[in-house]
């Protein structure tokens, strides 16, 4: 399983902090990461994903894997490509990779409990790292707040009620709460915990379905 | 690493090395998630002393690419001394294309200004901060000043711009005046005059602001309520001059007052240089 | 017609031309080597290495040549290098208690085992210009000892094996690095002595001398100040020998305070550290009284002196950080001080309007002022 890292680091982790940063300051808007490596085939998370790890991770930062997402030998390229350490706990994890089932919880477990910060420092908290089957405009979920002029909408495909209904928490408990980097094959988008989500009728939109 | 990731110097592209540049990267994602609250980063000494735009420094090399164009304004001007110096430092250590327009910038580093001309989405504007507490002047101690943040306990900023008012009648911060984010964090604007605040609200661009002595950093992100702290009896307002800029004609702009003889003689030009240019060039 | 200065760049390069010039001096003179720097101005060398936190004689003697003697500057130099090298490993803690000793003085017993070693000091020189300095007189060489010292324990520990002395325990935890993230207010004792040990000598030194003088006093005693080279070692490979990298000059200064104690632990002395490269007495002594006074809380005294507040010592002990915030002031402030004319001129237009009006109410409308709707919560709390 040949996992590569970006050809020009210095450059493309920039390129890809850029679409990162604007993703995050405007949430709902989307981009699509080019020049990225793709992950083997067998992998479980896509090029925007793994682009998004190349860019973010080092030796300071811990990432949680969850489990459905533990293929084709990610945790060893992880920590060969950027030198992250696996979180033990997800409270303890920086980013935490996860699937919106990761999220509803499997079976009877309960869903696993991330680092929100505190009041004091709530930037101290794990941002997420979402990997998607659908990413577009064409779902229920409302969004507004900082960084949307208006209204954005937003659909996450399957289980995606499970991660919104999660992000959508973030607000009773702000400035604390989780932020999230959503992706889908090369496209990625994001919500921080300053968005503020509401359900409404879903209309069809521009649609990014993973291969 | 390959040559184009090199530059010149011998330097890491944009001076700073990777590992720091991840690190104010993850940092400024939690900033911007959480407008207006600063967040602490692990600041590092530039090549220029502390208090002369090391934040925004950081910052900017942070986050720039080869293919952006940067433009630096100090006092809303591109020609004084520390914009030279600041925009010739990028220059050397990322080769990046430099300008002084500011419709034709991808990154404006600015120290205590908001550009005239409206910016647009996909902009970046990075202030250099000196002080980003704005509640230190009236208590010094981190500790605490955390905690009221924390607390949302805010009351302290409106006694002393209250206490202004019965001394003065008037509020009398005149700079860095106090702002409120998307309704939770009260925030310094940096010393940018309060004649700039109302542009911070609903921007289209992107704002970062970096302070590197006192290693914090913080955001506004594009298309955010910001409000100057005010009463209602008392509302927030700007400076005005009474004659127009003496080079464009512009009434609507900041005016820097320039002695022009021993006598008190002065004029009022913009202190937006560019922004003044730009207008000349459209009359001529 | 006004037009704005321009040219900055080539006012700031012939500045720089012009500064290189006063640093060259008199082309009559020989230009001063940086080995001269290095071998003939050690303390300066010292201090800059100290502060700057980067142990190299010939980059700091290069640091004082280029800020022409300027000790914030080369300080400045040296650090801003600094930032820019790899850490490639982690040194093992240094065991001062293993030092090759040059200077090892107590002044809390007469004799101590391993002796007393004046070693180069300045102490007892009487304080008269030698002129003959001013002709290059040649300088006898030293008379060395026949034998090396034999390890000399610390002072210290003589007083810990009687109980007397309160004893620092490792508890194993890592250090914090203040050169990788910022201090997080309060700040645990490792913490705050990487800040010292990084501060400015002559902040250190007022501080501690404040202390002596009743503001935070803890009635010290220098129990051991010793100087001297130490080897400093890596870990390579797990189960290998540690591997000696180099050799340092190192100062320490260990302070024995009066007594801490309650109804359940027996008194006993309590400790102030200090720690620097190089040759660097004076910091080392001011650093160990700073440290004991921001202990105050920790033993449970009354915090009532300036070097007793952690949060104002720390805060402003960095020369690096100090000096480029005060120099700032130079920077155009146009704006900020266009802003305050503004203002300053309506005060005093109204002040002047109200006077005229002399006999009719002059009092300000401050009376009736309510925060605006918007911040509710605010007005609630000032009512509260």
């Amino acid at each position: 399983m040949r996992w590569n890292a970006f050809d020009t680091p210095v450059h493309d982790s920039q390129r890809v902090y850029r679409q990162l940063l604007s993703a995050m300051a405007e949430p709902g808007t989307f981009a699509e990461v080019g020049g990225a490596p793709l992950p083997p085939s067998g992998a479980a998370i896509g090029t925007a994903c793994w682009a998004t790890l190349l860019t973010l991770c080092d030796l300071d930062t811990r990432v949680w894997l969850a489990p459905e997402l533990d293929a084709a030998g990610i945790n060893e390229a992880l920590a060969f490509h950027t030198g992250a350490r696996q979180a033990e706990r997800p409270d303890e994890a920086d980013f935490a990779l996860v699937t919106p089932a990761t999220l509803a919880g499997q079976g009877e477990a309960e869903p696993p409990a991330f680092q929100e910060g505190s009041d004091t420092y709530p930037d101290r908290s794990t941002t997420l790292v979402v990997m998607l089957d659908r990413l577009d405009t064409a779902g229920p979920w409302a969004l507004s707040g900082p960084g949307i002029p208006g209204q954005r909408r937003l659909g996450v495909g399957q289980g995606g009620e499970a991660l919104m209904t999660r992000l959508a928490a973030n607000r009773a408990r702000f400035p604390r709460g989780l932020d999230a980097i959503l992706t889908c094959g090369t496209r990625l988008a994001a919500v921080p915990r300053s968005t503020r989500i509401t359900r409404s009728a879903s209309e069809e939109v521009d649609t990014c379905m993973s291969p | 690493m390959t040559a184009s990731e090199c530059s010149a110097s011998g330097y890491n592209f944009a001076y700073l090395d990777e590992q720091t540049k991840r690190m104010i990267r993850r940092g400024l994602l939690k900033a911007v998630a959480i407008p207006g609250y600063q967040v602490p980063f692990g600041g590092r000494e530039m090549p220029m002393p502390y208090g002369w735009g090391t934040g925004g420094m950081q910052l900017t090399a942070s986050v720039l690419g080869q293919d952006d164009v940067l433009k630096v304004i100090d006092q809303g001007a591109d020609d004084t001394t520390n914009a030279v110096s600041i925009r010739a430092f990028f220059e050397r250590v990322a080769g990046v294309t430099t300008t002084t327009a500011t419709g034709e910038a991808d990154v404006i580093q600015t120290r205590h200004r908001v550009p005239e001309q409206p910016l647009r989405q996909g902009q970046l504007l990075i202030f250099q901060v000196p002080i980003p507490e704005p509640l230190r002047f009236i208590e010094p101690s981190e500790e605490e000043t955390r905690l009221m943040h924390a607390l949302e306990e805010y009351g302290v900023m409106h006694v002393k711009l209250y206490e202004d008012i019965a001394r003065h009648g008037h509020i009398a911060t005149t700079y860095a005046y106090p702002v409120k984010v998307d309704g939770r964090y009260v925030t310094d604007p940096s010393p940018i005059p309060k004649f700039d605040n109302p542009k911070l609200h609903m921007n289209e661009a992107l704002m970062l602001f970096g302070a590197g002595r006192e290693k914090r950093l913080y955001a506004i992100p594009p298309y955010t309520r910001v409000e100057s702290l005010d009463f209602e009896d008392h509302p927030f307002e700007v400076q005005q001059w009474d004659a127009p800029c003496a080079i464009c004609g512009a009434r609507d702009t900041f005016l820097d007052e320039v002695i022009t003889d021993d006598r008190g003689g002065r004029m009022f030009v913009c202190s937006d240089t560019d922004y003044c240019q730009s207008r000349t060039e459209e009359v001529a | 017609m006004y037009v704005a200065v321009k040219g900055g760049e080539q006012a700031i390069a012939n500045a720089h031309r012009w500064l290189a010039d006063r640093r060259r001096g008199p082309r009559e003179t020989q230009e001063l080597a940086v080995s001269q720097v290095e071998g003939q101005l050690r303390l300066a060398v010292s201090r800059v290495m100290a502060e700057a936190s980067l142990y190299d004689p010939e980059l700091a003697a290069l640091a004082i040549k280029q800020a022409s003697g300027d000790m914030v500057e080369a300080v400045f130099l040296l650090r801003a290098y600094r930032t820019t090298l790899p850490r490639l490993a982690e040194t093992l803690p240094l065991d001062t208690a293993a030092m090759r000793i040059e200077r090892r003085i107590s002044a809390t017993y007469k004799d101590i085992p391993g002796g007393q070693v004046l070693g180069p000091t300045y102490d007892y020189t009487h304080r008269l210009l030698d002129f003959l300095q001013l002709a290059n007189a040649e300088v006898a060489p030293p008379t060395a000892a026949e034998e090396t010292l034999a390890d000399c324990p610390q002072v210290l520990e003589l007083l810990d094996a009687e109980g007397l002395i309160e004893r620092e325990e490792d508890d194993g935890a890592e250090p914090y690095d203040i050169t990788r993230d910022p201090p997080d207010f309060p700040v645990d004792r490792a913490t705050r002595l990487q800040m010292l040990a990084r501060g400015d000598e002559g902040y250190l030194l007022a501080l501690g001398y404040s202390t002596q003088r009743g503001y935070g006093r803890n009635h010290p005693f220098a129990g051991e100040i010793r100087l001297g080279t130490l080897e400093v070692e890596i870990a390579v490979e797990e189960g290998d020998a540690p591997l000696c990298i180099g050799e340092i000059e190192i100062s320490e200064c260990q302070m024995i305070n009066q007594f801490g104690g309650s109804r359940e632990t027996a008194p006993q002395f309590t400790r102030g550290y200090g720690l620097a490269f190089g040759h660097n007495e004076r910091k080392t002594m001011a650093m160990a009284l700073v440290d004991r006074a921001l202990r105050a809380e920790e033993l449970g005294e009354t915090a009532t002196g300036p070097a007793q507040q952690a949060e104002f010592v720390l805060a402003h002990a960095d020369s690096v950080e100090a000096a480029g915030f005060v120099s700032h002031l130079k920077l155009p402030h146009y704006v900020d001080f266009q802003s305050e004319l503004e203002l300053l001129r309506r005060l005093r237009r109204e002040h002047a309007k109200r006077t005229e009006a002399a006999g009719s109410d002059v009092g300000t409308q401050a009376d009736d002022v309510t925060p605006r709707a918007s911040h509710s919560d605010l007005v609630k709390e000032q009512q509260a």
